[in-house]
């Protein structure tokens, strides 16, 4: 499971650990405590081209639908294919077997536009 | 400037605070949505036993000698012919026979009780003084009284303790007046989530105490404070209405699969000419349910097909722990794709997912 410490933020509540030109996305403990009991994920398609910040995919809750957003732009390379049979993962280990999504980064300059673990954490605690 | 929206607080407001509650504005009040988490809450329920505040719930008195004929000529169900302390479900509808809103009366000793939705409670209560006829007085209790239920197979084990009646000798959807850690109370062998399981009916300043000697007392045995989300969930399995969605203004008890609460050998009532005429030509859409294939969750306001012909939409919608973790969903359908058995298909983001139309409830009790 990465450190939180670690990772880089979105304001709409997801993380991602960039490595090189790879980013593994998923979402925030805050984001999963908020949403609740999680019964179904909907992710991009592999090799599906996304833009920072657009609604790429579908969280839905026992009572809620949400989007998921990508934090950054890039290629999808892979998606958490696990999730189809156990999204209540998300729930248990956001950070860890709950991750969603791993793209090839197409600007890796756009991270300027994400939050550190301390800005994060004080978004979410006001 | 600007008005914030105010939403009135129940006796036990504080109690859901310290429990961590989600809270959410319903029916006017701030309540609580979740405390563990829904699933958690709804385990309890149909393992174990929940706690529930309703306290936004209305509660109406009525008075007089003539409440039950005036009652039974602006409901579908039979008022007069209740014993007493029995409590029955009824539905006051419009004269085109859509529901004003869906109830329960109970007959008290030497008064009636009503309880209405929260969301209706200021609509119901304009429209019962409208109506007044005859010697009937009305007095609202809505927001001083408090509901808090226990529903749950452990229900009367749990409250057996605190209370001055025999429950297990009370009868379902019957109530008695007694107290409930010496406070007086209604206690009703009723509730809304296909549980055994009863519902406290106490004045607000006594209620915190009753909550949380419960929850002191009966955690360890798997009592759980629950939200409205479970609930919804619950009553849902249970096949049980829920006003908004498969009953309105617009939607009929008869389309609602409520016609064994409608008593047409009653002389007269808002409504009987429309619902009689709707039941004997059986035209009408109706509400089915459903249970999608996949794992995708249908919600509220999805179309409906057959084929290629939109035949209707969901009108509530969620997993179901309790049908096998399935989806599961209500929707109001056309006759001919109301077919119990059939395949109809519900579009969702743009793509269409198969369901299974199914009769309802999902989910019985076993005992």
């Amino acid at each position: 499971m990465a450190q939180p410490e670690h990772l880089l933020y979105s304001k709409d509540h997801e993380w991602v650990a960039v490595e090189g030109d790879v980013a593994t996305v998923g979402i925030t403990d805050y984001a999963q405590v908020s949403l609740g009991d999680i019964v179904y994920v909907e992710l991009p398609k592999v090799g599906a081209t996304i833009d920072q910040f657009a609604a790429v995919g579908v969280i839905e809750s026992v009572k809620a639908v949400s989007d998921l957003f990508t934090p950054l732009s890039g290629e999808v390379l892979e998606v958490n294919a696990a999730l189809d049979a156990d999204p209540a993962a998300v729930n248990r280990d956001p950070l860890g077997a709950g991750w969603m999504m791993k793209l090839r980064l197409r600007d890796p300059g756009e991270t300027a536009g994400l939050l550190a673990y301390e800005d994060y954490a004080k978004l979410t605690t006001d | 400037m600007t008005v914030a929206p105010v939403h009135k607080r129940t006796a036990l407001y504080e109690q859901h605070l310290r429990a961590g509650a989600r809270l959410v504005p319903f029916g006017g009040f701030e309540m609580p949505v979740q405390y563990a988490g829904i699933l958690k809450e709804h385990d309890a329920v149909r393992h174990r036993a929940g706690l529930f505040d309703l306290s936004h719930m209305g509660q109406f008195l009525l008075h007089g000698d003539d409440v039950a004929a005036w009652a039974d000529r602006l409901t579908i169900n039979a008022v007069a012919t209740m014993k007493p302390l029995q409590a029955r479900y009824n539905i006051f509808c419009n004269e085109h026979g859509g529901a004003h809103d869906d109830t329960i009366f109970y007959r008290l000793d030497g008064r009636w009780m009503l309880v209405v939705n929260a969301s209706n409670a200021d609509k119901m209560w304009a429209y019962l003084n409208a109506h007044r006829a005859g010697d009937v007085r009305l007095e609202n209790l809505h927001g001083d009284r408090a509901l808090v239920a226990i529903q749950g197979p452990k229900s009367v084990a749990m409250l057996q303790p605190h209370v001055d009646l025999d429950l297990a000798s009370m009868r379902y959807y019957f109530c008695a007046e007694g107290t409930v850690d010496g406070v007086p109370a209604i206690v009703a062998r009723t509730g809304y989530t296909g549980e055994d399981g009863f519902e406290l009916f106490v004045d607000g300043d006594r209620a915190a105490a009753i909550w949380n000697r419960l929850l002191e007392e009966h955690r360890d045995a798997g009592l759980e404070p629950c939200g409205l989300g479970a609930r919804d969930v619950l009553r849902l399995e249970a096949g049980m209405p829920l006003y908004g969605h498969e009953l309105t203004e617009a939607i009929t008890p008869v389309q609602a699969g409520q016609t064994w609460a409608l008593k047409l050998s009653k002389p007269e009532f808002i409504g009987k000419v429309a619902l009689a005429e709707q039941l004997a030509r059986d035209a009408y859409p109706r509400i089915v349910g459903l249970v999608m294939e996949g794992r995708v969750p249908a919600r509220e306001g999805y179309a409906v097909r057959l084929g290629e012909r939109v035949v209707g939409e969901v009108r509530s919608g969620s997993a179901a722990p309790s049908v096998g973790g399935k989806n599961v969903a209500t929707a109001l359908l056309a006759k001919e794709a109301a077919t119990v058995g059939g395949t109809v298909e519900v579009q969702i983001r743009g793509a269409w997912h198969a369901a299974t139309v199914t009769a309802l409830p999902f989910y019985k009790r076993s005992t």
